[in-house]
């Protein structure tokens, strides 16, 4: 990774590491992270129906670091950094939030729907991260999430033996 | 009002339904909420009408219960967040209304307290009270003591800085908040009203926590609130202490896991006893304080009564705090016993948890408790007896360093269950608050965790976690009668006199609270949550999904 996203990542632990001493409960306290390019405007996502087929304009965005096993890694740290697991359960494995685990997306499996889902959080509770991580914490994140195994046959659960 | 009486005794004198009568119950009407998700809590009746609160949206229905059918008078659908679901710790349950003055109050999940008229439905009164943004929700019951409602806020997983508050029942105007941990100033402990019985000093709300932690302390009230009207006390039990590390929390952390006793007019604080000191273990004293006078050592005693998560069932005195009898009602590993001169438990030093500790493993209680504060026990003064659903669990405790992030969770825990001795995961017992003694015990394949019913017909009412709603023998826990209810009781069953003279029972179906956590695959709405079954309660999701019913019951 290069660094610049290196020193963004190093800031974005140290906010996350920020213990619960008075003087930190605000996360102005703590240092803020770099942001490296601002939030892309009009994102569209493909697989949402277009009434009378004409599809809105925007620009349609990837994750940069889709597939980075090194940027997955971080992004587990951070994870349990920015207290995700709290409600998505270790692992992403749901809890009281939803299953990030199960290969299936309540919002949107795209690149760019993930990216919504956590920049700018969503309706029933999930809250915007964008702020307290910038573009390139909420694309970790992103890239630790897409790189979660999804169990083979999870549709079925059976309690018969075969 | 929910627990029947301010007592919280859930007993009531109706004997029509009883030992002899109770095989023939069987369901007579049934309606579903439209909501899915934990339905905690319990209908109210007063004159001819059923209300019900629903969940989040928490709706408010008013059935017409003499009318054939009982269709609805009304429906009131409140205007409430659904950000707020994103704060709610444990499932967006609802612990029910309370009726006074012509008025249905109860608790929205996004922070606000609403009046609604009895009557016709029309909104009275909506007073935001609570914060969602610091992770403050509203799941409990409020309690109304003359023109006081008094009211607190879950939030024990995001780091609250827990409270208590009284509004004008009139105008739903805050009229004085207490806090339950911090400065004397704020927990409103005055010189010369506040005596706690085991400890003295200003300030214990602070010097007991280290580094500031109380401002970020958790102590949250989501339970239930008991008033004895002769002291004019208020009795409520405070949840964990935060964080789930108790190494960022050093000291006593009074006055979290505690049971506070106020006056409810000012909200002054009178005394207030610590059940587990120094919480490490998620230990809520949010159950149920039941009122009761008891002959405890041969001496009749204003006693209160409180199975706590803990895994202890104790006596006090309710006018002065004091402890009588701590008996262990479920497997207890993290303490060996409780000092009645001291009142303080006998810590076993292997169960102590922080991130020092690593791995902690084997602790009874689990997180879930010997009992959950959201079971509420009963009393029948015919036998003298408490009933009350229990769980049997086990955990292993790796604490982390939590990090303090406004509006997200607080914790930093890592705590995988097991069964507890003998492999069932819960029980229905009976308890003799005297003696510290189980008197009988119905074995339950799964955590029991619906609040208990007992009547003058010698019968107790509960539901299962894998949906059956019983009626037994309150003498000797011999089942009557079971009906399977669609969805797993997490809620409170009520009996009352219908219009036409004969008894009747209500009680929730819909599984929820914290099982929609824990056991997640029993889920079905939403095909992009589909989770794998939980190691230690398989076969939950075969023998229920969510659901939303009211059921009625009758001979």
């Amino acid at each position: 990774m290069n660094a610049a996203y290196r020193r963004t990542l190093v800031l974005l632990l140290q906010l996350a590491a920020c213990v619960a001493a008075p003087s930190c409960k605000s996360p102005a306290n703590a240092p803020a992270p770099a942001a490296v390019a601002s939030a892309p405007a009009a994102m569209r996502d493909d697989s949402h129906l277009a009434a009378g087929g004409g599809v809105p304009p925007g620009a349609v965005v990837h994750n940069p670091h889709s597939g980075n096993a090194a940027v997955a890694k971080s992004g587990g740290a951070l994870f349990v950094a920015m207290n995700c697991n709290g409600c998505h359960g270790d692992d992403g494995a749901g809890w009281v939030g939803p299953s990030l685990a199960d290969g299936r997306w309540r919002f949107g499996g795209s690149d760019a729907e993930v990216f919504t889902s956590i920049y700018y959080g969503r309706s029933k509770g999930m809250p915007a991260f964008g702020g307290a991580l910038g573009v390139e914490g909420v694309w970790t994140l992103v890239t630790y999430l897409q790189s979660l195994p999804v169990p083979a046959a999870l549709a079925t659960e059976s309690w018969e033996t075969q | 009002m929910p627990a029947r009486d301010y007592a919280s005794t859930r007993y009531s004198g109706l004997a029509e339904i009883n030992t002899r009568t109770a095989p023939r119950l069987h369901p007579l009407w049934t309606f579903s909420t439209g909501v899915l998700g934990g339905h905690e809590g319990q209908p109210l009746v007063v004159n001819n009408t059923m209300y019900v609160v629903t969940p989040w949206p928490n709706v408010l229905y008013a059935f017409d219960l003499t009318k054939d059918g009982y269709p609805l008078r009304w429906k009131y659908r409140p205007d409430v967040s659904p950000n707020s679901i994103g704060v709610a710790c444990c499932d967006s349950v609802n612990r029910g209304a309370f009726f006074a003055d012509g008025k249905i109050v109860y608790n929205l999940l996004d922070g606000h307290t609403v009046a609604v008229d009895a009557a016709s439905g029309r909104e009275i009164w909506k007073t935001k009270i609570a914060d969602v943004s610091v992770g403050e929700t509203l799941t409990m019951a409020p309690t109304v003591v003359k023109d006081r409602v008094i009211v607190g806020a879950s939030g024990g997983e995001f780091g609250i800085y827990g409270w208590v508050k009284g509004l004008d029942l009139q105008t739903g105007r805050i009229v004085w908040t207490a806090h339950n941990l911090g400065s004397d100033a704020d927990m409103l402990a005055r010189p010369g009203i506040f005596k706690p019985p085991y400890d003295s000093g200003a300030e214990l709300g602070v010097s007991s926590w280290s580094n500031g932690s109380w401002k970020v302390g958790g102590a949250p009230v989501w339970g239930w609130i008991s008033y004895d009207a002769t002291l004019d006390l208020i009795y409520y039990g405070t949840g964990n202490a935060s964080p789930y590390n108790p190494e960022e929390r050093l000291g006593d952390n009074k006055w979290s896991a505690s049971v506070l006793a106020r006056r409810p007019e000012d909200g002054s604080l009178v005394w207030a006893y610590q059940f587990t000191p120094h919480d490490s273990w998620d230990y809520d004293a949010t159950g149920a304080m039941i009122v009761v006078d008891l002959n405890v050592a041969g001496k009749l005693t204003k006693a209160l009564v409180h199975f706590d998560k803990n895994g202890f069932a104790y006596t006090l005195d309710r006018a002065t705090g004091r402890l009588l009898v701590a008996a262990p009602f479920a497997a207890v590993t993290w303490a060996t016993s409780v000092d009645l001169a001291s009142g303080r438990p006998v810590f076993n030093p292997t169960q102590q948890t922080g991130v020092s500790k690593g791995n902690v493993k084997h602790i009874c209680p689990s997180l879930e408790g010997g009992a959950s504060p959201s079971s509420p026990a009963a009393y029948s003064p015919r036998t003298l007896l408490f009933y009350t659903s229990t769980n049997n669990l086990c955990m292993d405790y790796e604490a982390t360093r939590a990090s303090y992030l406004k509006g997200t969770p607080f914790m930093g825990v890592k705590s995988p269950y097991a069964p507890g001795p003998g492999g069932n995961l819960g029980a229905f017992i009976a308890w003799d608050a005297t003696t510290g003694k189980k008197v009988w015990e119905d074995k339950e394949a799964y955590p029991s965790w619906s609040g208990a019913l007992v009547t003058a017909g010698d019968v107790v009412f509960y539901g299962t976690l894998d949906g059956w709603f019983k009626s037994v023998d309150a003498k000797s826990g011999q089942v009557l009668s079971r009906f399977k209810v669609g969805s797993g009781v997490v809620g409170n069953p009520i009996t009352y006199r219908g219009p036409d003279g004969k008894q009747y029972v209500a009680v929730y179906a819909g599984i929820g609270g914290d099982w929609a956590l824990l056991a997640g695959d029993f889920r079905s709405d939403d095909p992009a949550d589909v989770r794998l079954p939980a190691d230690f309660i398989k076969d939950i999701a075969r023998r229920t999904s969510q659901g939303g019913m009211v059921w009625i019951f009758g001979l």
